[in-house]
């Protein structure tokens, strides 16, 4: 059915013109527009910390789709945030591997180290602590990922002193 | 077209349909084939997700889902052996591991596909000893709908329905696995015209009308099929009535007109039936100008004696006649015996326009304008022209359309007449001008036909009785022009 409803418009912020340009470049890539929303949402997250509301509704209105079906695709991979990460994410695996070699334990010592709980940020911006699901180490299990990068076979003393070297 | 066989029925179906499709259209499913399905419907696109619909095809070694198999010719399917009873047994299993089991407070019990299937498919104990996933019992949605998400199957018709029917995309799912849930974006609630029939096509309690929440149990309802009676489309529904009352509209499938569908705005009309500002006895003009209630009988008296005495000084020109068209075929049709009894042509229908929606909503928002043009009450300008020329005295009015713009747009013209014979269900201005007032009947009062934009005639029958004096138009009619050939027996019976 062609309908004249149409959902409403929408204040949205502004990305960036080189943004906007790598965007474009990406949806250049794909027989379909939308096939290029999950790399538009890295480029987004890259660039600017998370991907709050008002900014899928942006992206939302380059690919001509309703905010909530962006919202859709951000919710269902846990590597995008929604909300503003410290400087450092700081990510411990908690899969079944993992969590057989201690990884939960090694989880709450963080917690207690940074003073923080699972999801949240230490007051100075500095570290995000959370978990995550497998992250293909399980080989090397304890893991955890500080960013992009993998760091194995741990235990409670490394685990802290990796994150006491963070700037 | 290929044929299958379904249960040792030889079927003849529909070339490039699903199974559960063909079923439908040759009006087999759940009735007479019985395969249960969830997250299927037949005016949405397929989903394929709640994985209850299975059945068993011979030469396919595991079982596949109706609602996305293409029939095929020859194909021969079983839906009631042993493997898909299991099927069923086990998806309702899962389909309640989070179900909180809460039917005694919820508004879909007793037309909840969760429970008829549980019932028919499910285990009368849990497996499980794990707590259920709790969730939020009460969000808002949007102005008209209230979700209980632990209610929730995750079927997605609600979903498809958003952005596939009115196009508007407001819901979804959010985060996956054990986690996913509807909802709307921040600051994007889900309203629009047509949001309420998600919890018509929503299988279970999860999603139900602000305005039906917690009224009344459904099987309380006695449902009588009905009409809207909003726009000229002539929506099909099941008006429900309880306690005397009509308690809500729900869209009755009819993929002629509103497939099964109803906007908004129509669904709450019903509430017009039970208003407030019903007129609810027959009142005539006394001398000092002051309206008094009366009999029915009486009120047809006076009505006659005003044309009757119109007539014998100035002749049948000077009646005229103002058709509603949110009346029936039946009542018009007596409108029109009447006014060719009197031997006047003067008349025609007032007909309020609005914007159409390019779904359903027609510009002509009146149940039965199509009808009132068909039985010859067309533009109503002739009428106007001539009350104002001073060319009428005695004004017969069903209904108050004539109120608005770009009608009359109030009653200082009708002040000038001998009579205005007011034949209505709700109070109006007009009464301040009226010196006979009759209380007319709603369609679901009083059944009947209605013709729809498309030239359609569709007939339902009365759903409820008024609780006050209100009569049909057409018997009013027919029984004030039994009044009137009393005395003008010169006039010869008019063309039905
Ligand atoms: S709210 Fe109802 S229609 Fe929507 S996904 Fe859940 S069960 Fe299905
Ligand atoms: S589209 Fe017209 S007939 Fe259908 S429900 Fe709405 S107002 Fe009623
Ligand atoms: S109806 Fe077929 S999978 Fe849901």
């Amino acid at each position: 059915m062609v309908s004249t409803l149409v959902a409403q418009a929408p204040e949205a912020t502004v990305l960036s013109d080189e943004l906007r340009a790598a965007i474009d470049r990406e949806i250049a890539r794909f027989p379909e527009p939308r096939g290029a929303l999950l790399a538009a949402l890295r480029l987004v997250q890259d660039e600017l910390g998370c991907i709050a509301p008002p900014t899928a509704r942006a992206v939302a209105e380059i690919f001509g789709l309703h905010p909530a079906e962006v919202l859709e695709v951000l919710s269902f991979y846990n590597l995008f945030h929604t909300e503003p990460q410290g400087r450092h994410e700081v990510r411990v695996c908690t899969n079944l591997a993992c969590s057989l070699r201690g990884a939960r334990t090694l989880l709450r010592e963080l917690e207690e180290h940074l003073g923080i709980r699972a999801g949240q940020t230490t007051p100075d911006g500095r570290v995000t602590l959370g978990h995550e699901e497998c992250l293909g180490a399980c080989g090397y299990a304890p893991m955890l990922r500080i960013g992009d990068r993998y760091h194995e076979e741990l235990d409670g003393p490394a685990a802290r002193a990796l994150v006491d070297g963070l700037p | 077209m290929p044929t299958i066989t379904v249960d040792g029925r030889r079927l003849e179906v529909p070339e490039g349909s699903t199974l559960l499709q063909a079923l439908d259209e040759l009006g087999l499913l759940m009735n007479g084939v019985d395969v249960p399905h969830y997250c299927w419907h037949p005016k949405l696109s397929v989903d394929g997700s709640c994985r209850l619909c299975q059945v068993e095809i011979e030469g396919v070694p595991k079982l596949q889902i109706a609602c996305d198999t293409p029939v095929a010719d020859g194909m021969v399917v079983h839906t009631t052996s042993e493997r898909v009873q299991r099927a069923r047994e086990g998806v309702m299993e899962l389909l309640l591991v989070n179900h909180p089991l809460d039917c005694p407070i919820c508004d879909q019990a007793g037309e909840c596909k969760l429970q008829d299937y549980a019932v028919d498919y499910g285990l009368d104990h849990a497996r499980t000893r794990e707590p259920r996933r709790p969730g939020r019992k009460r969000v808002e949605l949007g102005p008209t709908i209230v979700f209980d998400e632990e209610r929730c199957i995750l079927c997605r018709r609600c979903v498809r329905f958003c952005r596939e029917v009115p196009e508007t995309g407001e819901l979804v799912v959010e985060n996956r696995g054990d986690r996913s849930r509807i909802t709307t974006f921040p600051g994007t609630p889900l309203d629009n015209p047509y949001s309420m029939n998600v919890a018509d096509v929503c299988p279970v309690g999860a999603l139900t009308t602000r305005d039906f929440r917690f009224k009344v149990r459904v099987w309380d309802l006695d449902e009588v099929p009905g009409l809207c009676t909003g726009c000229s489309k002539g929506c099909n529904v099941h008006v429900g009535v309880a306690r005397g009352a009509v308690q809500r509209y729900t869209p009755r499938r009819n993929d002629q007109v509103n497939e099964t569908w109803i906007c908004d705005e129509g669904r709450l009309s019903y509430r017009e039936i039970g208003a407030p500002d019903r007129i609810t006895r027959p009142a005539v003009r006394d001398a000092e100008g002051r309206m008094q209630p009366v009999s029915i009988a009486r009120a047809i008296e006076r009505a006659a004696e005003r044309i009757r005495a119109a007539v014998l000084r100035e002749g049948p020109a000077v009646v005229a006649a103002l058709a509603s068209p949110h009346a029936t075929n039946e009542d018009l049709t007596e409108l029109r015996r009447l006014l060719d009894g009197i031997g006047t042509a003067t008349s025609g229908a007032a007909v309020v326009e609005g914007e159409p929606d390019g779904l359903l909503l027609q510009a002509e928002r009146a149940g039965n304008a199509r009808g009132a043009r068909d039985l010859g009450f067309g533009d109503p300008g002739l009428v106007f022209e001539k009350i104002r020329g001073g060319g009428v005295r005695v004004l017969l009015v069903m209904g108050r359309d004539l109120l608005a713009e770009p009608f009359l747009g109030g009653t200082d013209p009708l002040a000038s007449l001998d009579a205005v014979i007011l034949l209505d269900t709700h109070r109006s201005a007009l009464e301040q001008v009226a010196d006979v007032v009759i209380p007319g009947r709603m369609l679901a009062e009083k059944g009947g036909s209605m013709t729809n934009h498309a030239g359609l005639v569709q007939r339902v029958p009365a759903a409820l009785e008024p609780a006050f004096d209100a009569h049909a138009e057409g018997a009013v009619l027919a029984r004030l022009r039994a009044a009137l050939e009393l005395v003008l027996p010169a006039r010869s019976e008019g063309a039905a």
